[in-house]
């Protein structure tokens, strides 16, 4: 009994070995890729880093509101004088957790309803896919203005969940229509057959099928979720953070006229431009990701 | 833009009737041929373009300018001044019967609008109203005292100060009295006598009769009377009253018929366009012959009107210092200065703890540097306040005189600070400050998200309480009526709120020891109520100690200013500033400035700085005739 196991942990751990090669070799084959994972551990270790890099309140310079571009301040200065790659760096945790829980959230919620509904169908699946189109009916930015009055989403995981949960309707139906697709093919055929469990076809045979185009729509949900976020910081209705990059877009157009003058057009670019980078990262390993999970992209 | 270019030149412009004109016809002509060469692109970019267009028009030009209070210009709405969203412009298509000159001490101090001149009772009981002899609307009708009458019914179906239903109210207009065809005279109930009863006849809307005499019913003064009479007739008679006012606002004329130096022609989601009132009474004095009232939601628009050298004038505009360098490097433009009743303050909700205790709020006052604070929030439209007396400096120098330089400036000083602090029993542990009972204080100021001055003058206050070891945060609300129902509902402890809204001292008063600090007015009677209920957010105490002893009732105080001799003002007020000085209900932070900008390139006589004029829309500048084509 024991050599049968050996040698099939030794084949997983091929498998594993082949996988980390194989997409070593697709991000290899095109520098941007490389870019991309670049740039998405750069916005891990600012998440995870930039915030211990700062003293708790970052200085100001009384005598540089709105400070030009320097060696010392990069990106200039905001109305209090305050560093803005500073500001940037220190806001990118709550910007950037809460694409996480928003992405989680969309996926696991997303692709349990799609592949429960997919895989049982009948009634299960009417009721399911009638709650996911009417939750695809509710505008998810006004709705979002209304909850913003009663809820001040000042904890980023708070404000990832009501993302998440406004945004796995899409998920959720694009799984159950895979799912659909793949329960009726020959090999979940012979897992029936073979008498197997049904946590196990779903988990063992429909999910690893799926796998990448979840990954792929986790990372796009992360970008979703920024944009949303900082949507609502800008618009003002949510609670004021300076650092919040949202609230720093609002504060250099409505209160410095950056979109007038050239005075905050730093404060305005800076957390663009990280915003930009950020979906530029995400879209470039998305690109990687397609390739490494879909054999015919394979270009070997 | 099309139908605006074709539609000034036409036939039913009474400004510039077809054929008396010809240069201004053969110049229709040519540029009906470009237009219809050019298209609807090159047109717009035509109309859009120019802020002059004197050539075009009769030779009186065209004056650009923006209504700061019409901020989103709603084509739909009627030409109606009692609704808000109305296209009837103040001091263009609309007249008060006088426009208030909010002098610093003197309320009841106008310029002439529909009224030529006005006799005031010495004890301000009635107010004798002379309309201009030559007034006439702009459908050649006489402007009459009936239209005033009429006027004063519908500006009851919408209450305020002088036209209140209730009886036990002071200073409404109980006795209307047409004396002649040119001539009214209106009395206040002789039992309390309110100064604020001029004023609040004088900025009253006419309108004429002839065109609104429908809206109001047949038998409308005898329920008027009615409401003044005991019993419950009075009750459904007020509630009749009240009844007609959404018909008031609803009202929408065919056409407009105004009172002002121009009249609307017509409007559209970009701008609205008036033309000269021939039949103003100053018409030969009107410089413009058109004037375009150009749509804005946000001030950038304003911003980059100004930068365009589109505006001949605009209003008071929040502006940061770098817009403002380059508005006043456009050819022409330029900035006048001078006084507003406005004043900005950290209000201090005392229901709550440790803002209950003087102590705390005077530390807190000497903690906050109001300099720094004023230039990151408000560099070019405020000025730092010297200090807290309820007033705007330039009234409070006017107010107090000598007396200004006796209240303590809080200036900031740490050392006092911490006194402060520690007399109010916070503690100090590792370095940071913290509740008597040792548990941790966060200061939490609230503003509205959409006031940009006011978020970012929060701002730079909590960064200032956080490094003298005080833990504050700046907490937004979406907007500013949201954010004033949830202040008043009493769940913010710190926010901001405006004060000093003279110019008469009631009024100034009003804002830190009136309703908003639980001093209700009822059937005549003040009371004070407590914390927490109908809208007494402030939660100060109903009685202060005074300097040198006894105690100051500062309600009953703000309410005698009403009837009071203006000596006896005079001595309230200094009162009053010390007790807010003292109990520090707020803490002044910035003094609004009136700035404004004009542009003369097509037409000077503008207001100079301080002028009084400053306080009025550039709609009255022009009926005044100040303002002369280039």
């Amino acid at each position: 009994m024991t050599a049968p196991t050996i040698a099939a942990g030794g084949a997983r751990a091929t498998l594993r070995r082949n996988f980390w090669r194989g997409v070593w070799r697709v991000l290899r084959r095109k520098p941007s890729r490389m870019l991309g994972v670049a740039i998405m551990i750069l916005f891990t270790l600012m998440g995870v880093l930039g915030p211990m890099l700062y003293p708790e309140r970052l200085p100001r310079d009384d005598n540089a509101l709105y400070g030009p571009p320097s060696w010392a301040h990069p990106f200039g200065t905001d109305f209090e004088g305050t560093d803005v790659l500073a500001l940037v760096i220190t806001g990118s945790r709550y910007v950037l957790l809460t694409g996480l829980v928003t992405a989680v959230i969309t996926v696991a919620l997303g692709t349990g309803i799609g592949l429960f509904a997919g895989f049982r169908r009948g009634r299960w699946d009417s009721v399911l896919m009638r709650i996911t189109d009417m939750k695809l009916t509710i505008p998810g930015l006004p709705l979002l203005l209304v909850l913003s009055t009663v809820w001040k989403f000042s904890s980023p995981l708070a404000m990832g969940l009501v993302l998440g949960l406004l945004g796995w309707g899409g998920v959720a139906r694009a799984v159950r229509a895979q799912t659909l697709s793949l329960r009726e093919r020959g090999f979940i055929e012979a897992a029936r057959g073979l008498g197997l469990s049904t946590p196990h076809i779903i988990g063992r045979e429909l999910l690893p099928g799926m796998a990448p185009f979840i990954a792929m729509n986790m990372l796009i949900a992360v970008t979703g979720a920024v944009y949303a976020q900082v949507g609502l910081f800008f618009l003002g209705v949510l609670p004021f953070e300076a650092n919040n990059w949202g609230v720093m877009l609002n504060l250099a157009v409505f209160g410095g006229g950056a979109l007038t003058t050239t005075a905050a057009l730093p404060y305005l670019l800076a957390p663009l431009l990280a915003i930009l980078l950020l979906t530029l990262g995400i879209v470039l390993v998305v690109d990687a990701m397609d390739e490494i999970f879909n054999p015919r992209l394979r270009e070997e | 833009m099309t139908r605006l270019l074709a539609g000034s030149y036409g036939p039913d412009n009474p400004g510039f009737p077809s054929g008396k004109d010809p240069y201004t016809e053969r110049l229709m002509k040519r540029l009906a041929a470009v237009t219809a060469s050019l298209g609807l692109a090159a047109v717009t970019a035509c109309a859009g373009g120019t802020g002059g267009g004197a050539a075009t028009d009769g030779g009186g030009g065209l004056y650009t300018t923006v209504d700061a209070l019409k901020p989103g210009i709603d084509a739909n709405a009627p030409i109606n001044p009692f609704n808000p969203k109305g296209n009837a412009f103040q001091g263009y298509n609309v007249q008060w019967l006088g426009w208030t000159k909010n002098h610093l001490t003197d309320p009841n101090q106008f310029y002439p609008g529909v009224a030529k001149s006005w006799e005031i009772a010495p004890d301000q009981s009635s107010i004798t109203i002379r309309l201009h002899p030559d007034g006439k609307w702009s459908d050649g009708a006489p402007i009459t005292s009936e239209d005033v009458k009429l006027s004063i019914g519908l500006a009851y179906t919408q209450g305020g100060t002088a036209y209140a239903l209730d009886p036990s109210a002071s200073g409404t207009a109980s006795d209307i009295k047409v004396i002649d065809d040119k001539t009214i005279k209106i009395s206040q109930s002789a039992k309390s006598p309110n100064s604020t009863f001029v004023r609040g006849i004088m900025e009253t809307f006419v309108v004429p009769a002839h065109v609104w005499k429908g809206v109001l019913p047949a038998d409308f003064w005898d329920r008027l009377k009615a409401t003044r009479t005991p019993g419950p007739q009075a009750d459904a008679a007020r509630a009749e009253i009240t009844g007609l006012a959404d018909k008031v606002i609803s009202f929408a004329p065919a056409k407009d018929v105004s009172a002002g130096p121009f009249v609307l022609q017509r409007v559209n989601p970009g701008e609205a366009l008036l033309v000269k009132n021939p039949y103003f009474h100053n018409a030969a004095n009107v410089a413009p012959s058109r004037v375009k009232i150009l749509n804005y939601t946000g001030n950038e628009q304003i911003w980059n009107y100004l930068i365009a050298g589109k505006l001949d004038s605009a209003p008071f505009t929040a502006v940061p210092a770098d817009v403002m360098k380059r508005i006043t490097r456009t050819p022409g433009n330029a900035v006048v200065r001078g006084y507003s009743p406005v004043g900005n303050a950290l209000g201090f909700n005392q229901s709550k703890k440790p803002y209950d205790n003087v102590h705390v709020r005077r530390g807190l006052a000497h903690l906050i540097d109001r300099g720094k604070v004023t230039r990151i929030a408000s560099p070019e439209g405020g000025a730092a306040s010297v200090t807290t007396s309820g007033m705007h400096r330039e009234a409070a120098k006017a107010w107090l005189g000598d007396g200004l330089g006796a209240l303590d400036p809080y200036a900031a000083d740490p050392v006092k600070a911490e006194q402060e602090l520690k007399a109010g029993g916070m503690r100090k542990r590792d370095g940071r400050w913290v509740m008597p009972d040792g548990s941790p204080w966060k200061m939490t100021i609230h503003v509205p998200a959409s006031f940009s001055d006011w978020l970012a003058g929060a701002k730079a206050v909590t960064s200032q309480l956080n490094d003298a070891g005080i833990d504050a945060q700046v907490v937004t609300t979406a907007d500013y009526p949201l954010y004033l129902e949830e202040l008043t509902a009493g769940k913010y402890d710190v926010g901001f709120w405006l004060v000093a809204l003279g110019p008469a001292p009631y009024n100034i008063y009003q804002r830190l020891y009136g309703t908003a600090n639980g001093w209700q007015l009822f059937g005549g009677t003040l009371r004070h109520v407590p914390p927490g209920k109908e809208g007494n957010w402030m939660g100060g105490p109903e009685t202060l100690k005074a300097e040198g002893g006894g105690t100051v009732n500062p309600g009953e105080l703000t309410l005698k200013l009403n009837s009071a001799s203006p000596a006896e003002q005079k001595k309230i007020v200094a009162t009053l500033a010390r007790v807010a000085n003292q109990d520090l209900p707020v803490i002044q932070m910035w003094d609004y400035v009136n700035t404004q900008f004009v542009n003369t390139t097509r037409f000077t006589g503008f207001p100079a700085d301080d002028s009084d004029t400053l306080r009025l829309s550039s709609g009255v500048w022009l009926g005044l005739g100040m303002i002369k084509k280039r």
